[in-house]
C-alpha cells in the first residue's frame, strides 16, 4: 500500500525543470527522508505532493486522491509544516493552537502535544516571541492537530540546536499512529539515517532510494555514500585560500573577548563571556538557541553595545575605535543580509567600495573573487533569485573581499547541503592555515569536529571550553552530539 | 462557518496587537480632522494692505477710515509708494491701494473716478479677496457719502439667502468630506497590507493546506477589516458632530448605511492591489497612490469638479469618492434627499461588488513558485 504515487512528474519555472520526469511512490506507515542539494527540487516535489502546486505534466495520487482536483478531500488528511513554520507571530502560543484546531476541525484537546512540545509554561507567549527550537516544536504541532494521515515536514529542523532536533524526532514518533505515514525533507544526514526510507534527490530526480541502513551502517559512512550518490566531492586545493593575502597581525590574541556582558532588564542574555582566540585558530561557538551565541557575535563586531566589558579585534578595541578594528574584520551574518535585487557582481562591488577599497583595485579585486569563487556563470543574477547554498557562497565571498585576517561566520552552513558544507570548511580550514583567525557558530555537531577549540555556551555562560578532544573525554562520549547534550545537561541540573 | 469564525477571530487578534492598523484606523483621522479644521481654511482670511491717499479733501479721509474699520482687512497707511511696491515684494503686504488726488474732484464733477488696486497674484486666492474687499469697501463708502447720488438707481434688487450653510463656512463641507478621505484611506491602506503580509511571513502556504475555501480567506479580510472601518466612521463623525461641532441635518441610518457601501469598494481595492502583489511595499505605496490622492484630489472634495478639464471630468466618473462625497456633503447640510442617496449607492455598490469578484478570483488557491 502505498502513500503517494508518482508517474513521471514534471514541472517547470521558466526555463528552469524544478522536477523532471521523477516517479516515486512513497510506502504506507513509514518515516521517509527526503534529502537532496539546494535546488535539487524537494520543496517543489512537497508541494505538488499536497497539491499547492500544479504539475505541468505526470499523474500524482496522493492517499490515492488526485491533489489538484481533489484538493478539498485531501487537505483534511494532511499535516503539512511549511519551511517558514506558518505560525502567526503575532498570536500567542495557544490561539495558534486554536486557530489551526479551527481550521482543521479538530478538537481543542492540546494537552499531548503541549506536554511534548515542553511549551505548557508558554502558552500565552506570543509565537513571535519564542526561540527557534520552540517556534519549530510549535509549528509541529499545529501539523500534528487533527490526527493527520499523512505528515509532510518541509526541512523542520534548520537552525535547530541538538536537542531541539532530537524532541522534534522524538515527537513526531511518539505522536504518530503506525499508520501514519510520514515526509520529512532534510538537510541533516543524521536524522535521515535514523528513518525508514531515504530518498535522495537530485536536479529534479529521484537518484537513491532504500533503506539507510542499507546503505551504510554508520551516520558517517552514511554520509560518505550519500556524497558519492550526489556526484561525490573531491577535495581540492580552496582556491580562495590560495589567493589570500590577510594583513598580517603580530599579537597574540587576535580575537579577545574581556568580561563581555549584555543586560536586558534583569535578563542575561550574555553573562561575563571572556576568551582569546590565538592566530590562525578556528574557534567554535557552540549552543542551543537562545543561548546568547548571536549576541555574543553582535557585541564582539561591535553591532550591539555590551552593558559591561569589551572585545579586541587584533588589538583594537571595538568600544573605542570601532571603524578601525571592524576594517579587520570579515563578517557573515545568520540571515541573508545582501542586497535581493542586486545581481552577484553589483553586490561584490559595494562591498568592495563599502569596505575602502580603492577604485582602481576594485574591479580587478571582484573579479578575482568571482573566479574563485566560480561565479561567472551566475554574475549577472539577481542575489536573491539564488538558491540557498550560493547565497551563504556570496555572503562569504562578500565577507573575505578586503582580505581580513580575522572572520567571523555566524552559522555559515545553516540550511545548506552536505556537499557545499564539505565545501565550506575546506575553505575556512584552508584559510585558517594560512594564519586567519575564524570564529564560528553551527549547529552541526560533526562540523564541531573542525574546530581548534570549542566554547560551549548555554544560558548566557560559557559551561565548557576546550578542544573537541577534550570535550569529548570531559562528557565521556565519544561523538559531539553526545558531548553536547550531556553536558548541556549536566550544567542544567546545577 | 467556523472556519471563517476562526479566521476573524485571529484578524481581530492581529489588529489588536498591531499598533499600526490601530494608528491608521483612530490616530491618522483625528490628526487629519484637526488638520482639516485648524490648518485648511477656504473662507474669508484677515489680509493686510496698504493705503496710499494722494486726495486732500477730507472727505476721503472717511473712506480710508471704512479700510481700517473691516474685519477682513488690516490695512497699514503708507505715504510713499515705493514703500508699497517694496512690501508688496516681501510679501508683507497682499495688495494695496492707491487714491490718487484728483479722486473727489472727478467725482464731485460726476465723472468717472479712478482708484488704483494692486494685489499679488503669486496667490490668486488672495488677490481675488483683495480685489473683491477693496470693491466692495469703495461701493459701501460711496452708497453712505455725498457722492451717493451718483449710484445709479437699481430696478432688480437681489434679496440673497444662503441655502444649507447659512454662514458660508467652509469647514461644514470640508470636515463632512475629509471623511471620504479617512475611509478610503483606512479601507485601502489597511487592507492592501494583510494579504500581502500572509504571503510574504509564508503564513498563506500553511493555510492553504488546511481546509480552508477560498470564499472564507476573502471574507475572512473583509468582515474583520469593515467592523474596523465602521468604529473608525463612527468615531469621525462623533468628532465631526460633538466636538467640532459641524451641523449634521440628515439622517445617521442613512449615512452609515451608504458609508458602509463606500467603505466595502475602500476594502475591495486595497484586498485586490494586494492579493495581486504579495508585496507588502509595494501594496502600500501603490494604495497611497491609487487611493489617496485621487480622493483627495479628483473627488471634489478640494477643487470643483466642475472648473477641471473634461478629461478628468470624466475621469472622476469612475472614482468612488466622488460620489461619496457628494452624498456626505448634501447628507451633514441639507439632510436627506433621497435621490442624491439613490443615486450615489448605485454609483457606490456597483463598483464594490464587480471589485469584490476581482479580489475572490484573484485569490490564488496555489503557490506559483
Amino acid at each position: 500500500m502505498n502513500t503517494v504515487k508518482i508517474k513521471n512528474l514534471i514541472k517547470t519555472f521558466g526555463n528552469d525543470r524544478a522536477v523532471d520526469n521523477l516517479s516515486l511512490d512513497i510506502e504506507k506507515g513509514k518515516i521517509t527522508g527526503l534529502i537532496g542539494a539546494d535546488g535539487a527540487g524537494k520543496t517543489t516535489l512537497i508541494r505538488l505532493i499536497i497539491g499547492l502546486l500544479k504539475a505541468d505534466s505526470g499523474e500524482i495520487r496522493t492517499l490515492n486522491l488526485d491533489p489538484v482536483n481533489q484538493k478539498e478531500k485531501l487537505t483534511p488528511k494532511i499535516g503539512y509544516m511549511p519551511q517558514k513554520f506558518g505560525l502567526y507571530e503575532d498570536l500567542t502560543v495557544i490561539e495558534n493552537l486554536k486557530l489551526y484546531a479551527d481550521l482543521k476541525n479538530a478538537s481543542y484537546n492540546f494537552d499531548k502535544l503541549l506536554e511534548f512540545t515542553n511549551l505548557s509554561q508558554f502558552q500565552d507567549r506570543l509565537a513571535g516571541a519564542l526561540s527557534g527550537g520552540m517556534k519549530q516544536k510549535l509549528g509541529l504541532a499545529c501539523a500534528l492537530l487533527g490526527e493527520p494521515e499523512f505528515l509532510v515536514l518541509d526541512e523542520p529542523s534548520v537552525g535547530v540546536d541538538p536537542i531541539s532536533r532530537r524532541d522534534l524526532m522524538t515527537m513526531v514518533r511518539n505522536l504518530i499512529s503506525s499508520e501514519t505515514t510520514v515526509l520529512w525533507s532534510t538537510a541533516y544526514l543524521d536524522e535521515a539515517h535514523s528513518f525508514d526510507i531515504a530518498v535522495v534527490m537530485d536536479k529534479g530526480n529521484v537518484i537513491y532510494k532504500g533503506k539507510p541502513y542499507d546503505i551504510a551502517k554508520t551516520t558517517k559512512e552514511f554520509e560518505n555514500k550519500i556524497i558519492e550518490l550526489m556526484g561525490g566531492y573531491k577535495q581540492e586545493k580552496s582556491l580562495i585560500a590560495e589567493s589570500y593575502e590577510p594583513v598580517s597581525i603580530d599579537i597574540d590574541c587576535s580575537v579577545e573577548a574581556i568580561h563581555l556582558e549584555k543586560k536586558y532588564g534583569s535578563f542575561y542574555a550574555v553573562k561575563n563571556n571572556s576568551f582569546c582566540i590565538k592566530r590562525g585558530e578556528i574557534f567554535g561557538l557552540l549552543g542551543p538557541n537562545g543561548a546568547g551565541k548571536s549576541t555574543s557575535f553582535k557585541m564582539m563586531c561591535g553591532l550591539t553595545r555590551p552593558t559591561a566589558g569589551t572585545a579586541k579585534i587584533a588589538g583594537t578595541d571595538i568600544l573605542k575605535n570601532p571603524s578601525k578594528a571592524r576594517s579587520k574584520l570579515g563578517y557573515m551574518a545568520q540571515k541573508f543580509s545582501l542586497y535581493g535585487n542586486l545581481t552577484v557582481k553589483q553586490n561584490l562591488e559595494f562591498f568592495a567600495g563599502v569596505y575602502g577599497i580603492g577604485l582602481l583595485n576594485r574591479r580587478k579585486r571582484v573579479d578575482e573573487i568571482i573566479e574563485i569563487f566560480n561565479f561567472k556563470d551566475i554574475e549577472n543574477h539577481k542575489s536573491e533569485d539564488l538558491p540557498l547554498g550560493f547565497k551563504q557562497r556570496l555572503s562569504m565571498a562578500c565577507a573575505l573581499i578586503h582580505n581580513p585576517p580575522i572572520l567571523f561566520l555566524d552559522e555559515p552552513t545553516s540550511g545548506v547541503d552536505i556537499i557545499t558544507r564539505r565545501e565550506f570548511w575546506n575553505h575556512i580550514i584552508s584559510l585558517s592555515k594560512k594564519g586567519v583567525t575564524v570564529l564560528v557558530t553551527t549547529h552541526f555537531m560533526d562540523e564541531a569536529e573542525y574546530c581548534d577549540r570549542i566554547s560551549l555556551f548555554y544560558k548566557g555562560e560559557t559551561i565548557a571550553i576546550g578542544s573537541p578532544e577534550e570535550l569529548k573525554q570531559k562528557a565521556n562520549a565519544d561523538n559531539m552530539e553526545d558531548t553536547f547534550i550531556t553536558l548541556i545537561k549536566e550544567s542544567g541540573k546545577k | 462557518m467556523k472556519i471563517l469564525c476562526a479566521l476573524i477571530k485571529k484578524e481581530f487578534f492581529q489588529i489588536i496587537r498591531d499598533p499600526s492598523s490601530i494608528l491608521i484606523a483612530f490616530v491618522l483621522p483625528l490628526i487629519s480632522i484637526i488638520i482639516y479644521m485648524y490648518g485648511i481654511n477656504l473662507d474669508t482670511v484677515k489680509v493686510t494692505m496698504g493705503i496710499k491717499n494722494d486726495d486732500a479733501n477730507p472727505e476721503i479721509s472717511t473712506l480710508i477710515k471704512s479700510f481700517g474699520h473691516s474685519k477682513y482687512i488690516n490695512s497699514i497707511i503708507y505715504d510713499n509708494e515705493q514703500d508699497i511696491i517694496k512690501n508688496i515684494t516681501r510679501s508683507k503686504i497682499k495688495g494695496a491701494v492707491i487714491i490718487p488726488n484728483d479722486f473727489s474732484k472727478k467725482l464731485s464733477k460726476g465723472q468717472n473716478a479712478d482708484a488704483i488696486v494692486i494685489t499679488d497674484g503669486t496667490d490668486v486666492n488672495t488677490a481675488n479677496y483683495v480685489q473683491n474687499y477693496s470693491m466692495q469697501i469703495l461701493n459701501q463708502w460711496l452708497s453712505i457719502s455725498k457722492y451717493n447720488n451718483l449710484i445709479r438707481k437699481d430696478i432688480v434688487n437681489p434679496s440673497i439667502r444662503i441655502w444649507y450653510n447659512q454662514d458660508l463656512n467652509s469647514h461644514y463641507f470640508i470636515l463632512p468630506g475629509s471623511l471620504a478621505v479617512t475611509m478610503t484611506l483606512i479601507g485601502i491602506l489597511l487592507t492592501a497590507l494583510v494579504i500581502a503580509r500572509e504571503w510574504e511571513r509564508g503564513t498563506m502556504e500553511a493555510l492553504l493546506s488546511t481546509s480552508v475555501k477560498k470564499i472564507d480567506i476573502v471574507l475572512g479580510k473583509y468582515i474583520p477589516y469593515f467592523i474596523l472601518g465602521m468604529l473608525s466612521m463612527a468615531f469621525n463623525v462623533f468628532m465631526c458632530c460633538a466636538v467640532f461641532k459641524v451641523p449634521f441635518r440628515g439622517s445617521f441610518v442613512i449615512l452609515f448605511t451608504v458609508s458602509s457601501l463606500f467603505l466595502f469598494t475602500s476594502l475591495g481595492i486595497g484586498l485586490l492591489i494586494s492579493s495581486i502583489l504579495k508585496n507588502q511595499f509595494l501594496a502600500s505605496q501603490i494604495s497611497i497612490g491609487l487611493g489617496f490622492l485621487p480622493s483627495l484630489l479628483l473627488s471634489g472634495l478640494m477643487f470643483p469638479i466642475n472648473s477641471m478639464p473634461y478629461f478628468f471630468q470624466y475621469l472622476t466618473m469612475i472614482l468612488p469618492p466622488r460620489y461619496f462625497i457628494t452624498f456626505i456633503e448634501s447628507e451633514f447640510m441639507a439632510g436627506t434627499v433621497w435621490e442624491i442617496v439613490f443615486i450615489n449607492s448605485i454609483f457606490l455598490s456597483v463598483p464594490g461588488i464587480i471589485l469584490f469578484c476581482a479580489v475572490y478570483a484573484k485569490t490564488d488557491m496555489r503557490l506559483n513558485k
